[in-house]
């Protein structure tokens, strides 16, 4: 039992020590959020916070649009998600509920071809496609490009394969069409993956970089990550960093917030993707 | 196989949606990457001309590119392994049945939220060589100044621990779903075992927990090629003098900045190719394993 | 019901009467207090008529902005004006997306008001082909507070290298910084270092006679120039702040005392700094023939594509901007020069400059320099990438620690002469000599 006891304070003070140092740069940029502009700059640094917060992230959300460019990130995360999440299991019900259709393999190599062609592989072109659309600086550009999702088709495939047959049988003897039995039962018993799958997909979209850098050049159409960079970049000249922090903080926000209050979901989603 | 839906339409008809969109945004921008390899083109789009393997040949032939690999493959690496190593025990310690856990549990996943641009941000003022806090304890305790700007060791080292701490939420969840699976009593007894819980740590967890590393090795080599971009675009830049320049980071320099269109598709053929390697080793290796994407 | 139709119909009738403004984008990559300036300036011109509005968008550093809007160009989403930095001119030029500004003029301008280094800059075969917005160059920076703590007279910052070098080096030594000097734009630097030191930094004359096909950073005076550089370094006097501004944040901070940048960041160096701050020409090689700085900074440039009637407008802000008044406010409040010749005499008839001696050392190196055509400018085919090529260069020159200097200088100056000839040839092929 004392061995016991010795084993448990040696994992406490192993985790408090790495919990200390994983989270210093989250404190130390909290601090630097409160901070006034001569303190941002003082030698040696401070490491006690001050209490300029509020006027911080003010001049913050002034100065880069934040409103504007949380909404876009929110709406455009939003809007991806959904879809992710109703074409996918539209392919994962097609996939496991209508035997060998003709071309069946092929469609399914297809959805998994998309996890061999991230971003970069296919930047230029999918780029130039945009402007063929005319969808540069538009919502759509921002979205429906992502529509597709390999991770979600297998998920709610997955799923369905563990679905016991009875239920399909029942459904077809009582005369129901697969559309019914797709929304009646198969679309509440996706609930939880469905959650963890639009936490996930959501988290994407909101930190996506590379792709909206790109595609937006007018204020009205930039989200929130290149308003920090655009934050950064304006400061350029001599960096108020109390002003960015007090900017990154508003940025990392509100999936911060979703992963804490849906914790139980994400962790459930997450090894139900994993043992599969 | 489930029962099955006679309808014969109907599965072309569900698959429609995903398949269109697939079609446009990723096969056919893939082949048009690769089109566009074979020819110099204009910045402004006006004037291209057709070079054959002239874009590949300069690829392996030009310093900066092979620098760019090799730093890329020094990069990935070492996310992968510091990444793996140190969010396994970091799991296995919050794994136990202990008071508090899910708290610390929380300190520990929640960088998964944060975007590589903003890990990017916060780990450029930790190591701001003028007033970075990370920068004067260092010289508090060693009395060596760093400055990453002309270190380029030092350089790559702080983008690696930025991208490793950007990832930890991410591993960390992983893991834990992974020991999970591990039966209770090996855990349980191993965690009263002291010393010699190590050891089965070592000869009866990590064994078991092999699907998950292996799931997680090609996720976070994935990420490393790919989603750090804006960290290091937001970091260094690709500096000092090229010392941070992954490959993904060089195709958007040449491709967005020199706009040296056909060079950069050549590239981007060869991140294909990379990819391709690895998501073959993945079905190889776990079957059916889901992947994020 | 009835009311609503009323006010629809109000309100189509108002359309009708009052004309709808022009809007006219600028995508602009000014930051710090330079930002602040110009969102004033596009303040007042909307404030000064009722016609034109001026949309200003931030688009992020010179290499993005430039690459962006090339990119919209391609994608018809371009804005009507851009700024476009010095390095940007031969690709500008030959991108077929202009409009020269000297065919936008209502005729009768008088261009002669520009002052003649930069009109020469951006003009071809006498005409002009973008609208002086921003000029700048390089000079030296320091601050006092720590040459007088180094036991330096403040009032004597250096001129020659060998000076840079020696002061740096004591005000190591007696710790009153951690180091000596930092640059900004490191690769705009050394093109500075050869026009200063009458140099050609590529063959036709900086590519001004015909497109250049040869860099010649790589001959004995790049090769001296990074040398001396990395000496510096070695010794911990030269400490690297990073491209572009990023230097500034160490100089500000106190950290080394003395900076290379250019004149733009007066402004905002000024109104952050809290010692005293001193500024200097550029430092000199004894024993080179003397050039002069060159001209830094950007241009506006009015983009293809649009209507009659918006690049009226167009010109009507461009118009604005040169007025002496609008010239003089932002060379104020930026440290940038006034880009006319009325303007300048506005600010000596007020006595502008000696309230404000730091904004007058620019000029002063840039009238004391002779000009010659190695001090002209470069003018270079995808210099954005040269640009680039030559930062990376001197960024792996500063991490050299051991003795084989001039030898090790040479190595990196030649492997970067390579890839710029190679960015050269690929830009001939597609665009012809």
């Amino acid at each position: 039992m004392r061995a016991y006891k010795s084993q448990k304070i040696q994992v406490y003070t192993t985790l408090t020590i790495l919990t200390l140092v994983v989270m210093f740069p989250i404190y130390y940029t909290f601090v630097m959020a409160t901070l006034n502009s001569a303190q941002s700059y003082s030698y040696p640094p401070r490491f006690i916070p001050s209490s300029h917060l509020l006027e911080n992230m003010k001049e913050a959300w002034r100065n880069a649009g934040m409103g504007r460019l949380m909404f876009n990130s929110a709406f455009s995360a939003t809007i991806v998600a959904v879809a992710k999440i109703c074409f996918s299991i539209l392919a994962a019900f097609a996939f496991t509920y209508f035997g060998n259709f003709k071309g069946k393999y092929l469609f399914f190599g297809l959805i998994l071809i998309t996890h061999m062609l991230p971003l970069p592989v296919r930047l230029l072109p999918t780029y130039d496609m945009m402007k063929t659309f005319g969808w540069v600086n538009t919502y759509y550009a921002l979205t429906v490009p992502f529509f597709a999702s390999a991770t979600g088709t297998l998920l709610f495939r997955q799923l369905f394969l563990t679905v016991p047959t009875s239920l399909a049988d029942a459904a077809r003897i009582d005369g129901a069409g697969p559309l019914r039995f797709l929304w009646h039962i198969l679309v509440p018993l996706s609930k939880t993956n469905m959650g963890a799958l639009f936490l996930i997909e959501f988290n994407y979209i909101w930190n996506e970089y590379l792709w909206p850098l790109i595609i937006t050049t007018t204020k009205e159409m930039r989200v929130v990550q290149i308003g920090i960079k655009i934050l950064l970049a304006s400061e350029a000249q001599a960096a108020d960093w109390n002003i960015i922090m007090a900017g990154t903080i508003m940025a990392m926000l509100p999936p911060l917030i979703m992963l804490l209050i849906f914790q139980k979901t994400f962790m459930e989603g997450f090894s139900m993707k994993e043992e599969k | 196989m489930n029962t099955k839906f006679p309808n014969r339409f109907m599965p072309y008809f569900l698959l429609l949606p995903s398949i269109t969109v697939i079609l446009i945004f990723f096969l056919i921008p893939t082949i048009r990457s690769i089109y566009q390899s074979f020819f110099r083109v204009s910045p402004f789009g006006d004037r291209r001309i057709f070079v054959g393997f002239g874009n590949f040949s300069r690829l392996f032939t030009s310093s900066a590119y092979v620098n760019s690999l090799v730093r890329t493959l020094i990069f990935a690496g070492s996310v992968v392994v510091i990444g793996l190593v140190f969010c396994v025990i970091v799991a296995a310690l919050l794994n136990q049945r202990l008071r508090g856990m899910s708290i610390y549990r929380t300190f520990f996943i929640w960088t998964y939220a944060i975007s590589p641009a903003i890990a990017g941000t916060v780990w450029a003022l930790m190591f701001n060589p003028a007033t970075g806090p990370v920068v004067y304890l260092i010289r508090l305790l060693t009395a060596r100044t760093m400055n990453w700007m002309n270190d380029s060791n030092l350089a790559l080292a702080i983008v690696i621990i930025a991208a490793v701490w950007k990832m930890m939420g991410y591993n960390v969840i992983f893991y834990l779903a992974g020991l999970q699976t591990v039966p209770d009593e090996l855990l349980e007894a191993a965690s009263i075992d002291g010393a010699n819980g190590i050891k089965r740590f070592f000869k009866v967890t990590l064994p078991l927990l092999s699907p998950t590393t292996f799931f997680l090795l090609i996720m976070n080599m994935l990420y490393a090629f790919f989603e750090v971009f804006g960290l290091i675009d937001i970091m260094t830049k690709g500096g000092p003098g090229n010392a941070t320049e992954i490959l993904v980071y060089k195709l958007y320099r040449d491709g967005f900045i020199a706009i040296d269109i056909g060079f950069a598709s050549a590239q981007s053929v060869v991140l294909f190719v990379f990819v391709t390697i690895l998501t073959i080793l993945q079905f190889k290796y776990t079957q059916q394993k889901v992947f994020y994407g | 019901m009835k009311r609503l139709i009323l006010v629809v119909l109000f309100m189509t009738v108002l359309s009708l009467i009052v004309p709808a403004k022009t809007t006219i984008t600028l995508w602009h990559a000014m930051s710090g207090a330079n930002l602040t300036a110009l969102e004033a300036i596009v303040k007042d011109f909307n404030a000064s008529q009722s016609e034109v509005e001026v949309v200003p968008v931030f688009t992020g550093t010179y290499a993005e902005t430039l690459t962006k809007a090339i990119a919209a160009f391609r994608n018809n989403t371009h804005p009507h004006i851009v700024q476009v930095y010095e390095v940007g001119l031969q690709t500008m030029l030959d991108s077929g997306a202009i409009v020269p500004v000297f065919e936008l003029a209502e005729p009768g301008f008088d261009w002669g008001d520009i002052v003649v280094p930069i009109l020469n800059y951006y003009s071809v075969d006498g005409k002009l082909y973008s609208m002086p917005f921003n000029s700048s160059t390089a000079i030296l920076y320091y601050n006092k507070d720590i040459f007088q703590k180094a036991g330096l007279d403040p009032n004597k910052p250096p001129t020659t290298f060998d000076e840079v070098f020696e002061y740096g080096k004591k005000i190591v030594e007696s710790k009153a910084a951690l180091g000596g000097i930092a640059f900004g734009w490191p690769a705009w630097v050394f093109e500075q270092m050869h026009a200063l030191h009458a140099q050609f930094y590529a063959n036709n004359e900086n590519g001004r006679k015909a497109k250049a096909s040869e860099v010649y950073f790589n001959k004995d005076f790049g090769v001296k120039v990074f040398s001396e550089w990395i000496r510096w370094a070695q010794s911990g006097v030269l400490v690297y702040g990073g491209r572009e501004y990023n230097a500034n944040n160490a100089f500000l901070a106190g950290q080394v005392a003395m900076l290379i940048q250019s004149t733009s960041s007066v402004g905002s160096i000024e109104s952050k700094a809290s010692f005293k701050v001193g500024t200097t020409f550029l430092p000199r090689i004894p024993g080179y023939p003397k050039g002069n700085s060159v001209i830094g900074g950007a241009t506006l440039w009015v983009m293809k594509g649009k209507s009659k009637e918006e690049y009226k407008a167009v010109w009507e802000f461009l118009k604005f901007v040169a007025k002496p008044e609008v010239s003089q406010k932002w060379h104020k409040s930026t440290g940038y020069f006034p880009t006319s010749n009325s303007a300048l005499k506005g600010l000596l008839d007020e006595g502008w400059f000696s309230v404000r001696p730091n904004h007058l050392t620019a000029f002063l190196q840039i009238l004391s320099g002779i000009n010659r055509p190695e001090s002209q400018g470069v003018r270079l085919g995808n210099f954005v990438a040269i640009r680039d090529v030559v930062d990376s260069a001197f960024e792996k020159a500063l991490q050299y620690k051991g003795p084989d200097i001039e030898k090790t200088a040479k190595a990196i100056l030649d492997d970067a002469a390579k890839q710029c000839n190679q960015i050269l040839k690929d830009y001939i092929s597609l665009y012809g000599k």
